[in-house]
């Protein structure tokens, strides 16, 4: 039986790349409406749990639990239409596709037949282009003309549009300008506020700490810490497994 | 829209009165032109739209071909019920086979589409030659109208009917996706949908067309033979064909099938046999290169260039 209050849980997961144990037992358990920081070092294994967590990658062995239901062996569209939804770190919108278009990918059903009589509601399009702020002649450009910042909305509105309950945000600060982060961090405010869960891997521990309800810290696949943000980021292990042993290191994490 | 709808009256008016003002001779080559355009067609709509680059539609275009010529020969089937069930059976052997191909992408899925239009070839030629004619085929089939003239008619009908077929499935919400599959499948899955179920129909309503193509092309030569089918001059003609068109346009390939018969036969006189493929893939490469996207791309180019001087006439005017 899986904890009744609990969105998501992952129980005892363990990945491994030939030799390299990229998840080592791994287990953590996601609040509905609860933002949850996943941090640590390059190669700690964030990545690893996202594409777990949406089956692009298969784990050798632990089990997934969404909404108290086991869907270990659910395909990820299954995963999708259940309500979780992820973003990239590098953004993977559809290059030769408007921003509408791209949006309407998401909102399509997963049914020949649906799709092939699907009654092109442009309205729907645009209201979730507009929701994660698109302008509305900003609908009708092509990837290659957005800004990063452009491009992680895109993303974000392509997942808004299958309805998730959880989003999971790979990197989503990376390479973006402090306006594009500001705009960001208030759009991802609001939706929390909408009673959207959030799983956020970040590097940008500045901004990701007023986002955040708790955090989770990972190094070489195995939870290292938990607790608030600002108990994490002063907790001395944190610091180890971030900077290594040595004393005189510049990594300011409490700016 | 109301300007492009113009052109296609235009053009389907002069290809419907052709037949008044050209010889018997360029007739034949229309109606190949058209049986190219069908091929072509069949393979923008799986290949050109998903980027799952199919080597095997001549296996495709062979099944219904075979089908119906058995049929007809050995066992006296009329042919509205021998080309409808070659049509079927292609699109059921097609997705047999190439189903489990469909889960391996690029070259893979290439070089396992090639290897079924290579191991049906020389199948034919030992596997119950009494049948399939081993070598030489099947000849004295049945035809389904005779004369240049009602030939052309059938064959620009057929070729009408599948591209306005296609178009139209390739503008609904559909070509949307099977074009997402085609630039990041892995995308298209986190946005919730079974790439495999789709890229599958595309699959199967492109044999569906490669079946139509392939019994009707059949019935209007009146034989068959495993060389002219299942032979990579043919493969490379029906891609050259899209790729020089435009892929994923649906009309592309119909303006490439064109492009390309008619350059050949009039290339015909002047270069001997088969040294005029080898022009011939100079020139699509010279397409390639400079319109990569087709000569689709060029004449579209054309008409806005067109529209937009003839809207500031307008303006000024």
């Amino acid at each position: 039986m899986s904890n009744m209050g609990s969105l998501l849980e992952l129980r005892n997961l363990t990945k491994t790349f030939g030799r390299l144990v990229a998840l080592s037992d791994l287990s953590l358990t996601v609040q509905r409406g609860e933002t949850l920081g996943l941090i640590g070092p390059n190669g700690s294994g964030k990545t690893t749990t996202f594409n777990l967590i949406m089956r692009e990658l298969k784990q050798d062995e632990g089990e997934i639990f969404f909404e108290g239901k086991e869907i270990t062996k659910y395909p990820i569209q299954e995963r999708v239409k259940m309500g979780i939804a992820r973003t990239y770190q590098i953004p993977r919108p559809f290059a030769e596709m408007t921003v509408a278009e791209n949006i309407r990918v998401g909102i399509m059903p997963d049914k020949i037949i649906s799709v092939m009589t699907m009654n092109i509601r442009d309205g729907l399009e645009r209201e979730i282009g507009k929701s994660v702020g698109f302008k509305q002649h900003e609908l009708s450009m092509y990837p290659s003309e957005l800004s990063m910042g452009s491009l992680r909305r895109l993303e974000l509105g392509r997942n808004m549009a299958t309805n998730p309950k959880l989003l999971l945000l790979d990197e989503v600060f990376a390479g973006l300008t402090v306006g594009e982060i500001a705009e960001l961090s208030e759009l991802l405010k609001e939706k929390k506020k909408e009673g959207l869960t959030f799983i956020i891997v970040s590097h940008d521990l500045r901004s990701l700490g007023p986002l955040v309800d708790r955090v989770i810290v990972v190094s070489f696949g195995e939870v290292v810490a938990e607790g608030s943000f600002e108990e994490v980021i002063a907790d001395e292990k944190v610091k180890e497994a971030y900077l290594g042993k040595e004393e005189d290191s510049h990594l300011e994490l409490h700016k | 829209m109301k300007r492009s709808l113009i052109w296609w009256v235009i053009c389907g008016a002069v290809l419907a009165s052709l037949p008044i003002f050209t010889s018997t001779g360029t007739l034949r080559i229309f109606i190949f032109a058209n049986f190219l355009a069908i091929f072509a067609m069949s393979w923008d709509i799986l290949s050109g739209y998903t980027g799952y680059i199919s080597f095997g539609h001549p296996f495709l275009i062979g099944i219904a071909g075979y089908t119906t010529a058995i049929l007809t020969r050995h066992l006296g089937t009329p042919l509205y019920i021998s080309m409808p069930f070659a049509i079927l059976l292609t699109m059921v052997a097609g997705t047999l086979f190439f189903f489990p191909a469909l889960r391996i992408r690029g070259t893979y899925f290439a070089l396992v589409t090639l290897a079924f239009m290579e191991v049906t070839y020389h199948l034919l030629k030992i596997v119950k030659p009494a049948v399939t004619g081993g070598t030489r085929g099947l000849t004295g089939l049945p035809f389904v109208v005779t004369g240049a003239v009602p030939n052309y008619y059938l064959s620009l009908f057929v070729m009408l009917t599948v591209g306005i077929g296609l178009w139209v499935l390739a503008k609904s919400s559909i070509g949307t996706v099977l074009s997402a599959i085609r630039m990041d499948e892995g995308a298209v899955k986190s946005a919730g949908l079974n790439p495999t179920k789709f890229k599958l129909f595309a699959f199967t309503v492109s044999a569906m067309v490669a079946g139509i193509g392939g019994s009707f092309y059949t019935h209007y030569l009146g034989s068959i033979s495993p060389r002219a089918m299942f032979d990579i001059t043919f493969l490379f003609t029906i891609l050259v064909a899209a790729l020089v068109g435009g892929e994923h346009t649906i009309v592309g390939p119909i303006l490439g099938a064109y492009f390309l018969t008619f350059l050949l036969e009039y290339l015909r006189p002047y270069i001997p046999g088969a040294w005029r493929f080898l022009l011939y893939s100079v020139i699509a490469l010279v397409v390639y290169n400079f319109a990569p996207k087709g000569i689709y791309s060029i004449f579209q180019g054309l008409f806005d260039w067109v529209g937009r001087r003839m809207r500031r006439g307008e303006q000024y005017g």
